[in-house]
Parts: C-alpha cells; structure tokens; sequence
C-alpha cells in the first residue's frame, strides 16, 4: 500500500530463548567497567607480575647462568598467590557498586520489572566481577604456562600435568570467593563506599586475626577465620605443595563452602524489587 | 562597596555541625562495624593470654617470648599503629564529605549560611571522637587482657602515652585521608593503596623516602613497643631508622594542619554536580 | 524595603540578577551568555528537559559557580557568601535525606545551622511543618514516608528559617493534587506576604495558576522573561487562534471573512476556529456582534493560544 502506517508495531523479530538475560546484565557491566580508563589502568598494573615472571622464563630458558630461576609448580603456585592483592583491589573497585549502585538508583525495580528472574540478575552480576577476576589471575598464569611451554617444548607441561586444571580450579574458587562474598555485602547496602568499607574490614581483619591466632597457638586452624588463609590452604592442596604451616585442608574448604552458601543465602534474602522501612 | 549578609562564624558552624554529624555517625551501621573490627585484637589478646595461662606463650623468630607488657607493646604497635589506626582513618576519613555526596544530601549544608570548610572540620571532629570512642576502649580491653594485675600499676602510664599516640595516629590519618577524600574519586581503594602498599614500601627503603609516610612519625613514637632480642626481626628492621618523639609530634601536626587546610580550601572551591 | 539582615533593598531591585552568565562542564555549555533580572513576586522558571533550569537553580543558590559572567541575588553575591542563605530557602529536586532521622529533627538540625537557638528552631520547625501538612507523620523515619511527604518535608527545610526568597526545584514533582493545591496555595500566600519565590516546574498550567511571570529557557539560553500575555502579543507572527461557538456558524462564518482580517477559519461541530493576527481587535468585534445580534447567538469565546503552554510549544520549538 503506498502509506505506511507510522503507529506503534510489535516487535516481530528473533526473541532468544528466555534465561538469557544473565548474559544481557554481564555483557553490559563488564563493557561498562572497561570504559572506565582508571579501572583499565588497575587491570593493565596487575598484568606486571606477569612480565616480571615472563622475564624470569625467558632468562632461565635462554641463559644458563640463571638456570636456577627455572619455574616450577611452586612459581606458579606463588605467581597466583601474587596475584591476589590485585585481586582485592580489583574486587573492591569493579564489584562494591555492582548491586549497590542498583538499590541508589532503584533500578532493581526496573531489572526485576523485566522477564528476568532475581537468579539471572544475580548470576549477570556475578559473571562480571568473575570475569574481571580470572582477567588478572588464570590469564596471565595460563599466558605464563603458554609462555614456558613455548620456550621450552612440552617436557614441563607433561612433568606437571596437573598444572594446567589447577591453575583454572583455583583460579575459579578464588574468584567465586571472592566475589560471592563482594556481593552480597552490595545487595546490604545502597552506598558502594560502604560496602567498600565493609568488604575491605572483614577481608583485612580476618586475615590478620587469622594470622595473629595462628602465631599465637602454632596451629594452622584458624585458617577458618579467613577466607585468605582457607584460599591459601586450598590452593597448595590444588597445586599438590606442602606446606609446614597450611591449615587443614578439610577446615578449609567447609570454610570456603559456608562463605559461598552464606552469601547466597543472603543474595537470595536481599535482592528484591522493594524495601519495607519500618516507620 | 558589596554589602553582605552575616553568616555564622567559622568556629560555630563548626560545632553544630559536629553536633548533629557525631549524633548520626556514632550509632550508625558504619560505628557498629568498626566497633566489631576493634574487638579483633581484644580476641587476640585474650587467646594469647589463654595461650599463656596453658604454658604455651607466643614466641618470636628467635628466643623471646611476648607475654605482658612486651606482647601489648606489640599490639599497640602491630594491631593498632599499624592497623587499625590507618584502616579506620581510610575507612571514615575518606567518606567526610564523600559520604554526604554520594547520598547527595550535601545541598543541604552547602545552603546553609555556614562556610564550606567548617563543614568538613565539624565533620572530621566527629571523625575523631566516634573512632577514639570506639578504638581506646579497645586498647584498654587489651591491655587488661594482657597485662597482669602486677605489672599495671607500673605500665599504666605507657598505656596512656599510648592512648595518645592512637589519637595522634588517628586526627593524623583523618586528615590525610580526608583531603584525599575530597580530592580523589574512589579513594577507599587510593587509601588501601597507600596504607598497604606505599607505606611498607617505604619503610622498608633506606633513605629519606620514608618520610612521606605518616606511619614513619607514628612509629617514631612507640619504639617502647619494638621487640629488641632479634636483629632480624623484620619490626626492628623496619623501625631501625626513628624520628625524635617530639620532632615526630611536631610533622604529625604539620601534616594534620596542611593537609585539613588544603581540603577546606578544595571543599570551598569546588563545584559539587550531583546525580539527579 | 529593609530586609532583617541590614542590606537596603528598593522594591524595583531585582531578586535575582544574572549577568552575562556563562556555565560548562568541560565540552558541554550547561547555560549560554544568560543574563536575566528576576523582578520581586512569584517567577516561573520554565524550559524542557536540559534547558539549563537546574544549572540557573544552582548558580542562583552559589552552589555552582559561573564560568563567566555574575550572579547576584538579593543584591548580594551568590558565591562565596555563606550569610545569604539566611535569606534565601532552597528546594533541590533530588531525592535524598538523612532517611534514619525523622521529619522533625531533620528539619530542626538544619535551621539550627541557621544560628537558632534549640528553642527557636524547635519552634520554627514545628511553623514549618504545619505549614506543609506534616504535623502528624513529624515523628516518623523519613525512610518511611511517601513521596509527597518527601517533597513536602524538603519544601519545609526550605521555608523554616522564613527566607525573603524561596527558590524552589520542582517543588510540585511527586506530589497528589491535594498536596499540589495546598503548596500552590502556600506559595500564593508567601508571595502575598511580601517574599519572592523562584519555581521551576513542568506543569505549566499549575505555573499558570500561581503566576503569570515566567522566564523560559531552552538550550540554556533565556528565550523570554516577563508576562505570559505580553510575550505573547509580542509573537505577533504567530497567529492567535480563537473559538467561538455559536448558534448559527455559518452566518458568523461569512461575517467574519467579510469584515475581519481572517488567516484561516475552520468549522468546528456548532463551532468556528479561526486564525488572525489581531485578536484583540477580534474580541471587540465578537462583543459587538453579540451585543447587536445580528450573527445569531454566541455562546463561547476563547483562545486556545492564550496561556502559558501555547507560548512554550511556540518558543521552544521556534
């Protein structure tokens, strides 16, 4: 018909499948994490170790007058280890406004408005700062195992053959770990500064409570107390390293498991479309 | 010549700013956090003191033991120097004003005919009363835990002397961390960098470089608490380089000064865009 | 005129001046050489989305300084001049709050920072929210409250400390029309008792209602400050359109293209739209037709163009 009708028309394309909102949410935070160049600058100074060690590869696969800088499971195992203070601030800025943000502005009405579950809401988030984890911890350590297999034929990777999925094991319970936890304590609060403060006090003084307990008694027990110490006990047992001091592997990882389930219990609590003040 | 309307002075907006702002931050969920962080070296101060009943004291590289007052000359140094004293200052100091912008609630008091500034200063006294409030009542529950009966009436005036350290150490860091609170975007994670990253660092360095840290002033004022049996001790390395007690009083001030001048002069410049 | 505070003020100084006021945020011009004199009274500060209203607001309360240009209110600096805002009330438009305090001590904690005694701001607080409606949720969270309550409780931070200039940002946003009557009612009433009050708003009809004095902006840029009627007479090259209705439209049709300088007519049921550049020379015309009767019974006369949302459809989208 030669006039067209300029009135509102359905949508009448490809609708996906639904439970794909997830990745509408993840897609949309981690593009808009990238856009901010301080966050960049973060995650491109995390990547120095990476170098340092790279270096280190180069010069004990080239020269061997520094043979004895050869890595072995325990560089890689200490490279993560490393890697974990970045892994704190890079938590702590991408992650604290990631539900946060959301309740100041009430935008969980909107999301939760949508076709998209509170699960889907929660796992889009949590692939965010997820992602952004294994940025600075299993890409650069699998880079690094990428890097000493092509100087050095695949002799390494098949002496360690473990190496490979324990990097990626650890590197995922480390993230989750982390992020679990960052996020729950977000959907606490409207403010990200606060749940900043939060994040940080119970990451810092648990470990140093840990710590200070642990020197006291002699006893790696109360690893229990830090999610760091947990982390660092699940780790060596992961790399197959032992270590004098790790705490109980069992203790451990039952410690590791009830920050997961806490935090989403409390995902499962908070993440809602209203609040009720009481008056 | 401009004729204008009197507003309150300096020093009374000052106060009622600190009036209502340490009603509201003293029993806030912030206060309450920070009061259970402060129960940490409680905790730790009573296992080492079970530790101790069951004759299994802490022990450092090397052959002393800290029991009494050496392991409180620790904790002051360890747990709340170093700690406890810039985390708080970080955690509070940064939010003066960041707080009241990120609620967006500073219209409020920036329309009020008080200058800019005493905003900032009424709400860093606050700072600093609700912090002493929570972290000295903390260090006395330490030092009870730790010091036998015996050896407090000897050891009673160090513990004031550390009491005023703390507050040294906290109105230091309040401050600091304050003008980067005014100054810089996220500076939680610029106060954590500094505190945990740049601090250590230049401790550690020989040289002069140590003294653009305020733990350096602040360290110079508990050497009391450095165990000295082991050269190797990494605290002992760390402290080996002091300042004078009342040399290291006299920066602290000047950086205190310096830097609540520079953030009043920032926070009255500034213009404030806020989210709608 | 003398204002408490000791500065002399004639009744022909403006409330707020703005000279050749300038404001951008890096790349982005928030307001456009704007220079404006807002004369005593009630003002409307009209304009769409991102026309610069807040920006003015803010650099009108010293919030925000100009990048070029001044603004003086009450014949004072807006900068740096803490004591104005004895003078001046503000209403921001955000929605934010002390949420754990309730009305009542939110109110009286920030016209203490007024210099009040305890006493004196309890009993200014207590005028101030019964002067909102809010004497019987005062005691309550304002975590709590609705968002009329919200707005009524900010209207009475503003108004606490009995300001001789008000300056209030979207003060009707939120509100039921209950609540939008009683504050449109206030405002009247603060303007009849000798203060001024600068308001911004979308409703326009409700600006209409309590005023007739408007600045409108768009683009931040000022397009007309005054009257509404004599910015609109000013439009002359936009024609007015009038409605009549009548018994017989078609007699008063061929009248009218007869005797009148008619742009366009249209026939409207028992009605006749018309176009002219003259409308008042039409309404003298329309009367006498009427008094003589000889174009049948009228009975309606109106123009749809004669209010505030025909001036701001017209200058806006010009």
């Amino acid at each position: 018909m030669p006039i067209y009708e300029q009135t509102y028309r359905r949508y009448g394309g490809l609708r996906l499948p639904p439970c794909r909102g997830w990745w509408v949410i993840a897609r949309t935070g981690l593009a808009s994490a990238l856009l901010d160049r301080r966050f960049v600058g973060l995650l491109l100074l995390a990547w120095a170790p990476f170098l340092v060690r790279a270096v280190q590869i180069y010069a004990s696969a080239n020269f061997q007058q520094v043979g004895f800088l050869a890595p072995t499971v325990e560089t890689f195992r200490t490279f993560i280890a490393q890697q974990s203070t970045f892994m704190f601030f890079v938590t702590v800025y991408a992650g604290a406004g990631l539900i946060a943000d959301d309740r100041h502005a009430n935008a969980l009405q909107l999301y939760l408005s949508k076709p998209v579950t509170r699960s889907e809401y929660v796992v889009g988030k949590s692939v965010i700062l997820v992602v952004l984890l294994l940025a600075v911890t299993w890409l650069p350590a699998m880079a690094l195992l990428l890097w000493q297999v092509t100087l050095t034929g695949d002799a390494f990777l098949l002496t360690n053959s473990h190496l490979g999925p324990a990097i990626m094991v650890f590197s995922v319970i480390e993230a989750l770990v982390a992020a679990l936890p960052m996020l729950a304590l977000s959907s606490l609060s409207s403010s990200r500064r606060f749940v900043s403060v939060l994040y940080a006090g119970v990451v810092l003084f648990s470990g140093g409570l840990a710590t200070a307990l642990g020197a006291e008694t002699g006893r790696g027990w109360w690893s229990w107390l830090s999610p760091e110490h947990a982390l660092a006990a699940v780790g060596d047992a992961i790399f197959r390293i032992q270590t004098p001091s790790s705490a109980p592997i069992a203790l451990a990882a039952v410690a590791l498991a009830a920050i997961v389930l806490v935090s989403l219990v409390v995902l499962r609590r908070t993440v809602c479309a209203v609040d009720v003040v009481s008056s | 010549m401009i004729r204008r309307s009197r507003g309150l002075g300096f020093a009374e907006s000052t106060l009622r700013v600190f009036g209502f702002s340490v009603g509201s931050l003293l029993w806030s969920k912030r206060m309450l956090f920070l009061a259970l962080l402060s129960a940490v070296p409680v905790v730790i101060a009573l296992v080492a003191r079970v530790a101790e009943a069951r004759g299994t004291p802490l022990h450092l590289a090397g052959s002393e033991t800290l029991v009494g007052t050496g392991l409180f000359g620790t904790m002051v140094w360890a747990a709340y120097v170093r700690f406890i004293v810039p985390v708080f200052g970080v955690f509070l100091g940064t939010g003066l004003i960041a707080d009241e912008v990120e609620d967006r609630t500073i219209v409020y008091l920036f329309t009020r005919p008080i200058p800019r500034g005493s905003v900032l200063i009424g709400k860093y006294l606050a700072y600093l009363v609700c912090t002493t409030s929570v972290v000295l009542p903390s260090l006395m529950l330490t030092y009870f835990a730790i010091v036998p009966v015996s050896a407090v009436a000897a050891s009673f005036p160090q513990l004031m002397l550390d009491f005023g350290i703390v507050v040294i150490g906290l109105a230091t860091y309040g401050a600091l961390f304050g003008l980067v609170g005014v100054v810089v975007r996220r500076s939680i994670v610029a106060g954590l960098v500094f505190v945990f990253g740049w601090e250590p660092i230049v401790l550690l360095l020989p040289g002069y470089l140590k003294r653009a840290s305020v733990a350096f002033y602040v360290q110079s004022l508990v050497p009391h608490a450095v165990p000295r049996s082991d050269a190797t001790f990494l605290p002992q390395l760390v402290v080996r380089e002091i300042m004078a007690p009342a040399s290291a009083v006299l920066w602290l001030c000047v950086v205190l000064a310096v830097c609540l001048a520079l953030a009043v002069r920032t926070v009255g410049r500034r213009d404030y865009v806020l989210d709608q | 005129m003398c204002c408490r505070c000791g500065v002399v003020v004639s009744d022909a100084t403006p409330v707020i001046s703005a000279d050749h006021v300038s404001k951008w945020y890096g790349q982005v011009s928030a307001l456009n050489d704007v220079s404006a004199r807002v004369p005593p009274g009630i003002t409307g500060l009209l304009g769409p989305s991102g026309a610069g209203k807040s920006t003015f607001m803010k650099l009108m309360t010293g919030q925000l300084r100009p990048s070029t240009g001044a603004v003086r209110v009450l014949g004072e600096p807006a900068n740096d001049n803490p004591g104005i805002y004895n003078r001046i009330g503000f209403c921001p438009e955000q929605d934010a709050f002390y949420e754990t305090m309730t009305g009542f001590e939110w109110v009286s904690t920030l016209v203490g920072l007024h210099g009040l005694t305890p006493t004196a701001a309890r009993e200014a607080t207590e005028r101030a929210i019964e002067a909102v409606g809010l004497t019987d949720v005062a005691g309550r969270k304002i975590g709590a409250y609705s968002r009329g309550m919200r707005q009524r409780v900010k209207l009475a931070q503003a108004i606490a400390h009995n300001p001789e200039l008000l300056i209030l940002d979207e003060p009707l946003a939120g509100m039921d029309p209950i609540g939008r009557r009683t504050t449109m009612e206030m405002v009247r009433e603060w303007a009849r008792a000798g203060h001024s009050v600068v308001l911004s708003s979308h409703m326009l009809h409700e600006v209409e209602a309590m005023t007739g004095n408007i600045l409108l902006m768009n683009q931040g840029r000022i397009l007309a400050d005054g009257d509404v009627r004599q910015i609109r007479s000013l439009i002359d090259t936009h024609p007015h359109r009038v409605f009549i209705k009548a018994r017989d439209p078609g007699a008063l049709a061929r009248r009218l293209l007869l005797d009148r300088d008619v742009i366009s007519l249209r026939f409207d049921g028992d009605a006749v739209t018309i176009e002219t550049a003259r409308p008042d020379e039409l309404y003298d015309w329309v009367t006498e037709r009427a008094a003589e009767g000889d174009c049948g019974e009228i009975e309606e006369l109106s123009s749809p163009d004669d209010n505030l949302q025909a001036v701001f459809n017209y200058l806006v989208k010009a």
